[in-house]
């Protein structure tokens, strides 16, 4: 989830209840002021009602148009003691002249006249819709709450692009970043402090993992370089001991089985130093190179070479597919590519290698799918063959890395699908 | 024929020597920049091995040096740098040949042949065995003077066994020089085999005096025949 989203709905959520709480107080505010000032005016209503009744003038008729209205009951002592002297409250009265019961505010009292005798006078008047009054209030709530919203997203978006900048340069800056490839500095033009201690920060951590690429790089050449010279040492010893006179035949058969480990060894170094080399950009001449040709030599070497498997494979291929590339790294792409599947294939499967508009498709029998990740990792192999390297996939990784080439593995109807696009 | 080995490498050195002396040729070797420099002054060589990486110098530079004199050794460097740049230098410096470390020692008798060859004008330009000729830059095998028709990898391998006479060559070293680098995780050698068979076929149909022999199950050998 995008930050500036998490914020929106951030800002949303904590907004509703504030808004919520908002209108309830306002309600309330509103509705105690109203009845304060009703409750007055009844008040004033109700002691004129008492004068004119002490005085024995005669009492305001009940149909004045006011629609306000009162009685005046005569009650024993009893009645009083259990009564408070003075009482608002909210009530339906009905209005003779409208014959409907509507909502109003009533104030309930009791006086005594000069023969001692107590009286209630309930006066009332009609008052508003409490039900109307919250509807509305709550109305307008939503409104201001839409608007606010609203108002304060926007805000929030304008001051967040505007300021969060430096680290949207960072990130695509870190998109773009390829661990040895050269140390393009991390931009650091923001004058806020802490962005720019991130850039800092990202820049040192660059260039340490940068110094790590050169240094491991380096490790692997030089100490691939300083295997030659021992190899070639023991090499020549193995020869000469087999070419000796007194060699029997069980001796010459450990000889040429050292060899053979040995050429093992040698073949591993060189293919080290081969993906050293491409790893520091060394293979600067780019020629046309024929990949289609390619495929259907390596294709024919290796049904020749694995031709006791009894493999079956047509390639379908275009008459020339053509690329830009270093003609020895099209090569250890290409041969790597086919070799692994005939290498991995049980005897008398089919391989598929085909090419369709600018893909390389190479796919083999198997039984399960392999750790697509981790597969085109030095050294990893799925199951142990003897004589393997482990590096042939890592190098057509490195070549594709190269030159930005896609590759890729899935599986698929039980067959391993190794691809590669070109651009 | 006289050689020179320029190798830091006491070792390498030393069963470098013992191996090309067994083939016949006479040797002297230098450790250093400065030791060859002198054994180049006062000797003349046929033939000079020569490692680009000394303790006390460049080998480029020597070779620069023995180019500038006019002198005519041909030099063969052997390097355990394997870069590219290195070996166009050193070509363009005028060296007749570039092997990489590790090399097989058959191998660099194969070169050490080859260079002596291309250097000696008038001289015929391919190799003799017995009654068997082959002229790898014509394309051309002949058989007691009469020209014997082979596919590419028979021969490849004729080839191979010419330059390499007497000696045991491994099955998986023939096959990765005669089909390349790929075949090093081959299940079995019968992609060779029967290369061979066919090649002995033509070759005895052809009466030719050498033979190449199976050795041990791992390997050949091609051996002249008493005649």
């Amino acid at each position: 989830m995008k930050l500036i989203y998490r914020l929106a709905v951030r800002l949303c959520l904590v907004l509703l209840p504030i808004m919520a709480l908002w209108v309830w107080l306002f309600y309330a505010s509103m509705v105690d002021e109203i009845n304060d000032e009703v409750d007055d005016a009844l008040e004033d209503y109700s002691e004129l009602i008492v004068i004119r009744m002490m005085a024995g003038q005669e009492l305001p008729g009940l149909n004045d148009g006011s629609n306000n209205s009162y009685s005046i009951t005569p009650v024993d002592e009893r009645y009083v003691a259990s009564r408070p002297m003075i009482d608002y409250r909210d009530a339906e009265v009905y209005i003779p002249e409208k014959k409907e019961t509507e909502p109003a505010r009533m104030l309930t009292t009791i006086f005594r006249d000069d023969a001692g005798q107590f009286y209630e006078l309930r006066v009332s008047t009609p008052s508003f819709e409490k039900d109307d009054l919250l509807r509305t209030a709550a109305y307008w709530a939503v409104f201001l709450y839409l608007f606010l919203l609203l108002t304060v997203l926007g805000l929030t978006l304008l001051v967040f692009q505007r300021n969060l900048r430096p680290l949207y340069v960072l990130l695509r800056w870190l998109d773009d970043y390829h661990p040895g490839t050269g140390n393009r500095p991390v931009p650091n033009d923001t004058t806020i402090a802490e962005f720019r201690r991130l850039n800092v920060a990202a820049q040192e951590a660059l260039d340490r993992s940068e110094a790590l690429h050169e240094q491991q790089k380096q490790f692997i050449g030089n100490a691939s370089h300083e295997l030659q010279t021992p190899l070639a040492v023991l090499g020549a010893r193995l020869e000469w001991l087999l070419d000796g006179p007194d060699v029997n035949e069980r001796q010459a058969g450990e000889i040429i089985q050292m060899q053979r480990t040995l050429s093992h060894i040698v073949r591993l170094n060189r293919t080290l130093l081969l993906l050293t080399k491409i790893d520091n950009n060394q293979f600067p001449e780019n020629s046309d190179v024929d990949i289609a040709a390619l495929v259907r030599e390596q294709a024919e070497l290796c049904g020749e070479i694995y031709a006791s498997r009894g493999l079956v494979c047509s390639p379908a291929l275009p008459g020339s597919f053509t690329v830009r590339m270093n003609e020895s790294l099209a090569s250890v792409l290409v041969t790597n590519l086919v070799k692994n599947a005939y290498l991995h294939s049980e005897p008398g499967t089919r391989i598929d290698i085909r090419i369709e508009g600018r893909m390389l498709t190479v796919s083999n029998e198997g039984g399960e799918a392999l750790d697509g990740e981790r597969i085109f990792e030095r050294f990893y192999q799925g199951s142990k063959k003897e004589g393997s390297t482990g590096l042939g996939l890592a190098l057509v990784r490195a070549v594709a890395n190269y030159y930005a080439l896609e590759v890729g593995y899935r599986f698929e109807n039980g067959r391993h699908v190794f691809s590669v696009t070109w651009p | 024929m006289k050689i020179l080995i320029v190798e830091d490498e006491p070792s390498l050195r030393e069963v470098m020597k013992r191996t090309l002396v067994r083939e016949g040729y006479v040797v002297e070797t230098a450790g250093t920049f400065a030791e060859a420099d002198d054994k180049l002054a006062a000797y003349a060589y046929d033939c000079i091995l020569l490692d680009i990486m000394l303790p006390d110098g460049n080998g480029l530079n020597l070779l620069e040096r023995i180019k500038s004199e006019g002198k005519r050794e041909n030099v063969i460097i052997i390097s355990a740098r394997g870069a590219m740049e290195d070996k166009v230098a050193g070509l363009d410096l005028g060296a007749d040949d570039y092997l990489p470390k590790p090399f097989h020692m058959m191998e660099l008798s194969a070169r050490i042949r080859s260079v002596a060859r291309r250097s000696q004008n008038g001289g015929q330009r391919g190799f003799t065995q017995g009654n068997v000729y082959l002229d790898p830059e014509r394309g051309v095998v002949q058989v007691n003077g009469v020209t014997l028709e082979l596919l590419k990898k028979e021969f490849d391998i004729l080839s191979y066994f010419l330059q390499r006479p007497g000696h045991t060559i491994d099955k998986a070293v023939l096959a990765e020089a005669v089909w390349g680098d790929h075949v090093d995780q081959a299940d079995d050698f019968s992609f060779v085999y029967a290369q061979i068979r066919n090649l002995r076929r033509k070759l005895e149909k052809a009466g030719a005096t050498v033979e190449i022999r199976s050795l041990y199950n791992f390997g050949y050998k091609m051996v002249v025949l008493d005649t």
